[in-house]
């Protein structure tokens, strides 16, 4: 049996009158390359804060590497590595200074932390701006030194937000390299994403999650046995044909703006 | 329309109850600032008055100085409460470049510092029109002209300051040459004994005599001819004055074609170095991770040339009041323990900087002490241990130089250095609380950012009175009971009370933390 890397149970954040997440049931197996995806505001962004400890959720259980994270977060926060929503960058710091700085945090001897910071600079194209206080790197450059600093502990498990919003397509593949070879070697991720050819393309697996429900969840042939659609009975379903059809928010012509 | 929008980004801005208490403060400022606009007319008014009344009219252009300086330099100094419209996103939509100049120029009209100016001029012209109706419309004139010719020259100052602004090392340039500015004439004062000697500084008589054809040839000047002049109004200042006014008028055209047709500004690049990553600090005493956290907290200070001003501040007067012949008379000389004791006080004043908004400068880096694998009361132990070490190294350093230089009494020493542990505990234990309550972003590259929320500054002014209230009777126990040691004695207990407080609020701070993350990380975009 493989084993379970990450499990929610029932999990449910409600804000006011509005249930941002609703009794979800996750299970995240080791190696999978695990994408979350969903329309804008289904809960997506939620749910990783509420699985990386940067929200409490209302009701039900987290459980990552068979720890529960109410109660074990500090031991679970060594193991795994974030990219989260705002990317949390200390913006004052050099690049260079805020790896080191995170490495620390994570528990790496000094000359570790540096060893590997100025490793991680240079694979991620950084090494030229490592002096250069991260306030005044690019978008693209921010959501690489999050990266960087998301791995630079050795986790074991990477939860990403977005990691390719706003990254031009060089940045991208260098993303893209990293985690491949996170998960060769072993690793596991937890990813959301809107760019869904980015996703076909990298995940293992996929889970759908509107209005706060997971609504589709499986692997992409599972996915594409569930899902039927009018004409292609002998062609593969893409994932957007797929996310679409589960969804069910596109409009139809007709329903375009007349006057546009 | 754009008052509609500022009026639904305020409503909507009130959703939240951190925001209410900000609104509360804000409301109580501007009731500060409209006593301080009433006293203000009523003080130009009674100057205009007199000045007609004693028959010098010739000196009211100085008080068309002020408004000029006023007008132009406080929008700068008070940014964060001027309209902060970028009128760079107004230019992004479909509007002519007439609008959009008109536009600009009108709005900055509805700047605190313009409102104030223009009713400084209505004041001015209330009095004249009392003392000498018959030049009561010509003042009008003058003071509508020169009033137009404020109002562009300050749309192209601020123009000049967006510029400016618009890189980041601009903007803290800008912000640290403000500050510098403003402590300037107060180093000054300390550096050459002005308090006592006021010769020293009074301008020399070629420096005034230089002074004459600018205050003749200035707008401020001219305004004045224009209806001061004897025998009668005169016509040729009308029209340097709608020079002056016109010239401005074709600078902004000018200054705002470049950012209608989209003119960017951006940060420049450094040129490639070697890549080296140094290995972190290593700090006698604690574990990595709280060496770490210091590290992140002196570097934060240390890269931030208004956080260094801040600090280098206290212990700069006390160098040059040790230093001053004048100072070495009234405190070395007198009372070596006092001076401590006003250093002690110099430094805690620093303090709220520091500790009572101790996310405020990490911003969406806040994010990251959650993430990392320690629990947040280890964080707010390292920012603690790190201003602790920071601010207790500067009064150690005080009282160094104090012991060799005027042999103080022991017992007072040792009381003012117990009182001082004992504040600076207080403060930070009440600091970290109010970093939760009230967490606020600093924006560094604004000059009006202040370090803490409004009600951490109400708040401090209360424990300020309690502790002073605390002191006061101490000192009266002292004096009725006629006990030396008391003070220490009372003293020592504070401190112990303050180290168990300490700890209780740091646990208050951390739980307080854990359930109310949302509303922190929202308050400093993290």
């Amino acid at each position: 049996m493989a084993d379970t890397i990450l499990e929610t149970i029932a999990l449910r954040r409600i804000f006011g009158p509005l249930v941002a997440v609703d009794n979800l049931d996750l299970r995240v197996e080791k190696q999978q390359f695990y994408g979350f995806l969903g329309p804008n505001g289904a809960g997506k962004s939620t749910t990783i804060k509420m699985l990386t400890g940067l929200l409490r959720p209302t009701s039900g259980k987290v459980t990552i590497l068979g720890r529960n994270l109410a109660t074990d977060s500090v031991e679970i926060k060594r193991r795994i590595g974030v990219v989260p929503e705002g990317l949390a960058l200390f913006e004052r710091l050099t690049g260079a200074q805020l790896l080191n700085f995170v490495g620390r945090m994570y528990g790496l001897d000094r000359a570790t932390a540096a060893t590997r910071s100025a490793e991680l600079l240079e694979f991620m194209d950084l090494a030229d701006s490592a002096d250069k206080l991260v306030a005044d790197y690019s978008h693209g450059m921010k959501k690489k030194t999050a990266l960087a600093a998301a791995v630079i502990h050795g986790p074991e498990i990477l939860f990403l937000d977005e990691p390719f919003e706003g990254v031009d397509a060089i940045a991208a593949t260098t993303l893209k390299r990293l985690l491949q070879r996170f998960i060769t070697h072993g690793g596991t991720i937890f990813l959301t994403s809107h760019v869904l050819e980015v996703v076909e393309r990298l995940c293992t697996h996929i889970g759908i999650i509107q209005q706060g429900r997971l609504v589709a969840s499986g692997s992409l042939e599972e996915l594409r046995s569930g899902v039927k659609v009018p004409g292609h009975e002998h062609s593969p379903l893409t994932l957007e044909e797929i996310f679409l059809q589960v969804v069910g928010g596109a409009k139809q012509d007709a329903e375009v703006l007349s006057w546009l | 329309m754009l008052l509609h929008l500022r009026w639904q980004i305020l409503v909507n801005s009130l959703r939240k109850s951190s925001r209410r208490t900000e609104l509360g403060f804000q409301i109580l400022w501007v009731l500060f600032w409209l006593v301080f606009l009433i006293v203000t007319c009523g003080a130009f008014f009674g100057l205009t008055f007199t000045l007609l009344r004693i028959g010098r009219p010739d000196l009211l252009d100085l008080m068309l100085w002020a408004v000029l300086l006023v007008w132009q330099f406080a929008p700068v100094l008070f940014e964060g409460y001027s309209p902060g419209l970028s009128f760079r996103e107004v230019a992004r939509y479909p509007v002519s470049f007439r609008t959009f100049y008109l536009l600009s120029t009108v709005y900055g009209i509805s700047d605190p510092a313009a409102i104030t100016c223009l009713f400084w001029l209505l004041s001015m012209w209330i009095a004249i029109l009392a003392m000498q109706p018959a030049w009561a419309l010509a003042a009008a004139l003058a003071f509508l002209v020169f009033a137009v010719f404020n109002l562009l020259l300050n749309r192209i100052l601020t123009g000049l300051f967006d510029r400016f602004q618009s890189t980041r090392r601009g903007r803290e340039a800008m912000v640290f040459l403000m500050f510098l500015l403003i402590l300037l004439p107060q180093l000054l004062q300390f550096a050459t004994g002005y308090w006592t000697n006021m010769r020293i500084l009074r301008p020399p008589e070629w420096l005034l005599s230089a002074l004459v054809p600018l205050r003749e040839y200035s707008p401020p000047g001219i305004a004045v001819r224009m209806f001061a002049a004897l025998p009668g109004p005169e016509l040729g200042a009308l029209g340097a004055l709608l020079l002056y006014s016109v010239f401005v008028a074709l600078l902004l055209r000018w200054q705002l074609r470049a950012i209608h047709q989209g003119e960017i500004y951006s940060e420049g690049y450094k040129p490639r170095r070697a890549l080296k990553v140094r290995q972190g600090w290593r700090v006698p005493f604690v574990d990595e991770i709280t060496a770490a956290i210091m590290e992140k907290e002196i570097r934060y200070i240390r890269q931030s040339s208004r956080m260094v001003l801040q600090l280098i501040y206290p212990p700069l007067i006390f160098l040059l009041l040790a230093f001053n012949p004048a100072g070495r008379r009234m405190f070395f000389s007198r009372s070596p323990e006092a001076m401590l004791g006003g250093m002690a006080g110099f430094i805690l004043l620093t303090l709220p900087n520091l500790a009572y908004n101790t996310f405020g400068m990490d911003k969406e880096g806040f994010g990251r002490w959650l993430l990392c694998p320690s629990s947040i009361k280890k964080v707010f132990l390292g920012k603690n241990l790190t201003h602790a070490a920071l601010l207790s190294g500067l009064y150690l350093l005080a009282e160094t130089i104090i012991i060799i230089a005027a042999r103080p009494d022991v017992l007072l020493l040792l009381t003012v250095t117990v009182a001082f542990f004992a504040v600076l505990m207080i403060q930070f234990a009440a600091g970290n609380l109010f970093s939760v309550y009230w967490p606020k972003r600093i924006e560094l590259t604004q000059m009006s950012s202040r370090m803490a929320s409004n009600a951490a500054g109400v708040a401090t002014l209360l424990i300020m009175l309690a502790l002073s209230s605390i002191g006061g009777m101490v000192a009266y126990a002292t004096w009725a009971l006629q006990l030396p040691w008391l003070p220490l004695v009372a003293g020592v207990a504070i401190l112990v009370a303050s180290i168990k407080l300490y700890f209780y609020l740091l646990d208050r701070a951390a739980s307080y933390t854990w359930q109310h993350i949302e509303e922190i990380t929202g308050n400093l975009g993290a």
